[in-house]
């Protein structure tokens, strides 16, 4: 009797633990710190070497020594402001790789209309370079009929079937989705090939990332910074084809990423409201669903991208408050355990 | 003590379910079919604690006409937030009580069910947040809740229908309530725009289609004016007011975000013609003298929206987006409600 009292009791307990789950289920460490609004990151295949890109430029981390060091540096000075108030300097924004040697940094730097795509080629050893050793420049995308100011802020990019896709913010009426391939060893022009403002009616295409199958193109919609809970989860075909909206109760999505074992986690950034700054599991559910479930995993002041090593620890960069010393005050967090 | 402690588990077992299980029973509340949606407008969310029922949005529409929610009997909500004149008043400023003048224009009533904020600086979450603020203002109604809840229960058809929907007198909450529900109801969809997205491309005139362009075009008028309401339920600074010595600062005194400086809420746009004047001052009679606003880049001040600029639009293409504004997005079935028969 007392045994099948104590077990009810532990069962609603239970219950109400799992709806209480927060950030003390996840194990994470700072592995880099001191760093100026860090919002791109990559994992080297092979070395595990972390690309972090900042206001300062690119960096590269090893997670094992700690050490961090410049990798792209000579970005135009003074570079972008995003934000009237906060305002955030940014330099370059979104990485992805390519291959183990070859970098894709997305530009920050500049007006819209001059932003720049680079690849370079990196090794496995630290060695700094400038922004015009890029071995490849994609853009920039000039004003035209399908963007009045032309493109810039290239938040997020992601590699998928060997082409390389881009989010844009410049016009804000379309919310472009860029794309270049590779033809006979050679980039191709970049194109805007998404309008996901049109397609989603909200605003501000993010993170990007490809799909649990590796084919589809995953955007998460930032929405307005001044709005709650707007952002989108949103799924393209390869040919630009809406194939999933999903409404989430994130405020600013501005990482997304899968884990190995083929979960969703998204980072928000919370603009209006910091103090719900989070890292969080997406569910998406099953086809016809419209609402994406949201399980918080931690709590982070500002996070911005997130991505995985090929040893399953999620990296996040995180903007972080900047105190009265006006040191830069962002960092990149491990997190294992995902 | 074996006795006491049975108890105790028991005790706990059950208050602990009974929490879960009350959370859950907590959001069942009796509820008729909500009103039907307008074709292009999305199904409206009603509160888990506010459902709609027949009854409970017919008290709302009878309080909102009411004049008696004022102090001096003059005012009700439809005075600025008139049917007849867009659901705004049809001037650049709503006068209250005793002639008193606000800072801001009335903003309409129409498609608020959807809005993620209310009022021009979006201070209220929601519509039963927003009810009763007009109601206490100086400038507006100016009527003390404590004065203003005994004064309906004494309305014998009050007492009597807050009693069927509630289940108890007037109180702050339940005439917040039976308002919002009833604002939920003022709905316009159905325009030629819908009728258009949904696939009849004929169902937009020659020049209105070009202006449709326009709109989500080179006009730029959708980087903030989106979705099914077209707004995107967020506040830009696009220069009104920002030349006068003292500006109304707007949506920076309620996020404390600097960059809110100046800013106002996007208002939706569904039959816009109907609602002039424009602007959160009124500053703006016509909705030419909003394209030409737009076109020039907005006034130019420090905290200027980014998607504010100069614009490349032609004389054809401003003609064209008004014909737009004005026949794409109206609807056929505008929402002109009539005041209700008020209970004695």
């Amino acid at each position: 009797m007392l045994k099948s009292h104590i077990a009810t009791v532990l069962s609603c307990l239970a219950l109400v633990a799992a709806f209480a789950l927060n950030a003390s289920a996840a194990d994470h460490k700072v592995v880099a710190k001191g760093l100026d609004n860090p919002t791109g990151l990559a994992v080297q295949p092979g070395t595990g070497h972390v690309f972090i890109a900042s206001h300062a430029g690119v960096l590269r981390l090893d997670p094992k020594s700690g050490k961090v060091t410049m990798e792209i540096g000579g970005y135009p000075d003074p570079t972008d402001v995003y934000g009237k108030g906060p305002k955030y300097p940014i330099g370059p924004l979104g990485l992805a790789f390519l291959d183990a040697d070859h970098l894709v940094v997305g530009g920050g730097s500049r007006p819209d209309g001059s932003e720049l795509v680079r690849v370079f080629k990196v090794g496995a050893e630290a060695k700094e370079q400038k922004e015009t050793d890029a071995v490849n420049t994609l853009g920039p995308i000039k004003p035209s009929d399908d963007t009045i100011k032309g493109e810039g802020n290239f938040y997020g990019v992601a590699v998928i079937g060997g082409a390389i896709y881009i989010t844009c913010n410049g016009d804000d009426t379309k919310g472009w989705v860029a794309k270049a391939t590779l033809k006979d060893g050679k980039w191709g022009k970049l194109k805007l090939v998404i309008a996901t403002k049109e397609a989603t009616e909200v605003d501000a295409p993010g993170p990007i990332a490809a799909s649990k199958s590796g084919k589809a193109v995953v955007v998460g919609q930032i929405g307005e910074v001044t709005v709650e809970g707007d952002s989108l989860v949103t799924i393209y075909s390869p040919r630009g084809k809406l194939l999933r909206k999903l409404t989430t109760s994130l405020n600013d999505i501005a990482g997304i990423a899968y884990s190995s074992s083929g979960k969703l986690y998204a980072t928000d950034f919370s603009w209006v409201d910091a103090s719900k700054g989070a890292l969080y599991q997406l569910m998406l559910g099953k086809k016809e669903a419209t609402e994406a479930k949201s399980k918080k995993i931690l709590d982070l002041d500002k996070p911005t991208a997130i991505a995985f090593g090929e040893d399953g620890t999620a990296y996040i960069a995180v903007f972080g408050t900047v105190g009265d010393d006006g040191k830069p005050a962002g960092s990149v967090i491990a997190v294992s355990g995902l | 003590m074996i006795f006491s402690r049975r108890l105790l588990f028991r005790l706990l077992s059950v208050t602990m379910c009974a929490l879960v299980a009350g959370s859950l029973l907590a959001v069942t509340v009796l509820a008729d079919d909500p009103p039907p949606v307008p074709k292009g407008l999305p199904a409206v969310k009603w509160p888990a604690d506010n459902p709609p029922t027949a009854a409970k949005i017919s008290l709302g529409q009878q309080l909102y006409f009411d004049p008696r929610l004022s102090s001096d009997d003059t005012i009700s909500c439809a005075s600025c937030h008139d049917p007849a004149k867009g659901w705004s008043n049809g001037a650049a400023f709503a006068k209250g009580v005793g002639g008193a003048m606000g800072g801001r224009s009335a903003p309409t009533i129409i498609n608020t069910a959807y809005f993620r904020q209310q009022f021009w600086d979006g201070r209220a979450k929601t519509l039963e947040d927003q009810a009763l603020g007009p109601i206490q203002a100086g400038v507006e109604m100016n009527m003390k809740l404590e004065d203003l809840i005994p004064k309906l229960n004494k309305i014998d058809g009050y007492k009597k229908q807050f009693n069927e929907v509630f289940g108890s007198d007037a109180t702050d909450k339940t005439i917040a309530k039976a308002i919002a529900a009833y604002e939920r109801t003022v709905l316009s969809g159905n325009a030629p725009y819908d009728a258009y997205k949904a696939g009849n491309k004929k169902a937009l005139s020659e020049v209105a289609e070009r202006g449709r362009k326009v709109f989500f075009g080179k006009g730029h008028c959708s980087a903030c004016h989106v979705g099914p309401s077209l707004t995107d339920n967020s506040y830009h600074n696009v220069g009104i007011g920002m030349d006068k010595k003292k500006p109304d600062v707007g949506r920076v005194a309620i996020s404390k975000l600097e960059g809110d400086t100046g800013a106002f809420k996007t208002p939706g746009l569904r039959d816009v013609a109907r609602s002039a004047p424009y602007m959160h001052n009124g500053s703006l009679k016509t909705l030419e003298d909003v394209v030409e606003h737009y076109a020039k880049g907005g006034i130019d001040n420090e905290y200027l929206d980014e998607e504010l600029f100069k614009l490349r639009l032609t004389d054809q293409d401003k003609k064209d987006l008004i014909v737009f504004l004005k026949e794409g997005l109206a609807s056929p079935d505008y929402p002109i409600h009539k005041a209700p028969k008020l209970p004695k």
